[in-house]
């Protein structure tokens, strides 16, 4: 049953839901960052001219998205401690380093394949005029692409990109099993402290929500100004 | 693939040999052939065509009949099927030169302005940096030097005051003039128009069309596809008459408008001229 009692105990280790809540937020936003330099690497390989590299793009997108996540931090996790020699300190003076950072690359990867669509999509619904327009004044595809075209697609790929940093709130949870210490884990030391499982896992529920509900809003409500187009 | 474009290019080859490009023209095509669906479309069907320097050349003929492809081989926006594309007296569509140096298209497109029909303004960018973008970024002009250019092409076709907006806050026919001076800011040696007025409320094609006959007779070399038949007689030096992907008929605007000689131009212009 859930007492008051266990509550207490559960909330007398409030230190730690609140590193737990900083390492979460750290973790996602890390993550989001390097899915987003993976994913527009990606992109742009699957909307190239080079047949290999569309394929291997492709590959990937479809390999990430087709496994459990839970399956690809463990197999990151093992395969960085087989191939890196993490340094073994604590990240902010509470974070381990060496569970950290698979969490890190694990949830990247993930984002990636996922963003990746996103990001093609974006750069996809920007009319193919506007290609033709840069390029028909000299500019060169790369320079294309960056000047004209990623900062169109942006408007429609901002909001999808702080989505994903919701979603990967709520997954990275699952990185507690490879001993990143999130909320989750947090839930699951205090269980182990004092019994207090249910109360844990609430307050972990609470955190988690209080972390993601407000995003969305906001998010929700700059996508409806942003759409009003380039009226300054 | 590669054998496909081999095969295309000997053709090529074969017909430069015997109808040799015109060294002297600004632009000179052979051959040109452009195939979708595997050849089930034939946009061009061997097209040979020399714009001079100075000339305007009016490019008219029923829809579908090729007209936008041509134009947009010009400058390899379209990637012919086979035939050349002669530009300043080097053949573009080959990625080497004579003397074996890389052919850049990118430097061949900043000397041929293109404005299309959809005006294809960057609607992130203000009117004045639409204009400097590529002179700056390409390295062709300082940003002090390219604002002071592009504010002086913008005062010339009227639009002085209106360099900071965005495009959406202009019309249909101003935003078209901005596309053209965006063009003109490059220096280009030559100037390509797909159906400028096309997309434009008719109050606002007289503009429009003012701009392009002034920069005509300045002396700019024009190719332009058009339904606008006054402006074609007017200022066009020559007129090509394209049908079915072919040249049917070419010849001064008075031959062209007043003594038709083919059966599908006259069914043409009899639809055309009201
Ligand atoms: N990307 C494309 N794919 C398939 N067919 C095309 C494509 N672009 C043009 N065509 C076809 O090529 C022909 C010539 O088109 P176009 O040059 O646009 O004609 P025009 O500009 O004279 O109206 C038309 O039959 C058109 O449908
Ligand atoms: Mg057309």
């Amino acid at each position: 049953m859930i007492t008051a009692e266990k509550f207490a105990a559960a909330l007398g280790y409030w230190q730690l839901f609140l590193e737990g809540t900083l390492c979460t937020v750290v973790l996602s936003a890390l993550a989001v960052l390097f899915g987003f330099i993976i994913a527009l690497l990606l992109a742009l390989m699957r909307m190239g001219k080079v047949a290999p590299l569309r394929w291997l793009a492709t590959a990937y997108v479809e390999l990430f998205r087709a496994t459990p996540m839970v399956v690809q931090v463990w197999i990151v996790y093992f395969l960085s401690r087989e191939l890196l020699d993490l340094p073994n300190f604590l990240l902010f003076g509470m974070i381990r380093f060496e569970r950290f950072l698979p969490g890190v690359i694990a949830l990247s990867l993930n984002s990636g394949a996922y963003l990746c669509e996103i990001i093609r999509s974006g750069i996809g619904s920007i009319p193919i005029g506007q290609t033709e327009a840069a390029r028909s004044l000299g500019l060169p595809a790369g320079k294309t692409m960056r000047l004209v075209i990623l900062p169109q697609a942006m408007k429609n790929i901002l909001p999808a990109l702080a989505n994903e940093f919701v979603t990967i709130i709520k997954e990275s949870a699952i990185t507690y099993v490879i001993g990143v210490q999130d909320i989750m884990s947090a839930a699951n030391s205090v269980k182990g402290a004092t019994y207090s499982t249910l109360e844990g896992l609430i307050i972990a529920a609470v955190l988690y929500f209080c972390l993601c509900f407000p995003t969305s809003k906001i998010i929700a409500h700059f996508e409806r100004k942003m759409s009003r187009g380039y009226k300054r | 693939m590669a054998t496909r474009d081999k095969l295309a290019r000997e053709r090529t080859e074969e017909y430069l040999a015997e109808h040799p490009a015109d060294t002297e023209a600004l632009i000179s095509v052979r051959g040109l052939k452009k195939y979708y669906n595997k050849g089930v479309i034939k946009a061009l069907d061997g097209v040979d065509v020399d714009i001079h320097k100075g000339e305007v050349v009016v490019i008219i003929g029923p829809s579908g009949g090729g007209k936008s492809t041509l134009l947009r081989s010009l400058n390899l926006l379209e990637e012919p099927t086979e035939g050349a594309v002669f530009f300043e007296g080097v053949d573009i569509t080959r990625k080497k030169d004579d003397e074996g140096k890389k052919i850049d298209i990118n430097t061949v497109r900043q000397k041929m302005g293109m404005v299309f029909q959809q005006f294809n303004l960057f609607p992130h960018k203000t009117v004045i940096e639409n204009m400097i973008l590529a002179p700056v970024q390409l390295g062709r002009l300082k940003e002090a030097d390219a604002r002071a250019k592009a504010q002086a092409l913008l005062e010339r076709v009227g639009l002085g005051d209106r360099a900071d907006a965005y495009p959406i806050q202009l019309s249909g026919g101003q935003q078209q003039r901005v596309a053209i001076v965006r063009a003109l800011c490059m220096d280009p040696d030559v100037m390509l128009f797909d159906e400028p007025t096309s997309a434009l409320d008719p109050e606002m094609v007289g503009e429009v069309l003012d701009v392009m006959k002034q920069l005509a007779l300045e002396g700019m070399t024009m190719a332009v596809v058009t339904h606008e038949m006054h402006f074609a007689r007017e200022v066009g030096s020559r007129i090509l008459f394209l049908a079915d992907g072919k040249l049917v008929e070419q010849g001064k605007p008075d031959e062209i408008f007043s003594n038709p000689q083919s059966e599908r131009l006259k069914d043409f212009l009899s639809k055309v001229l009201i």
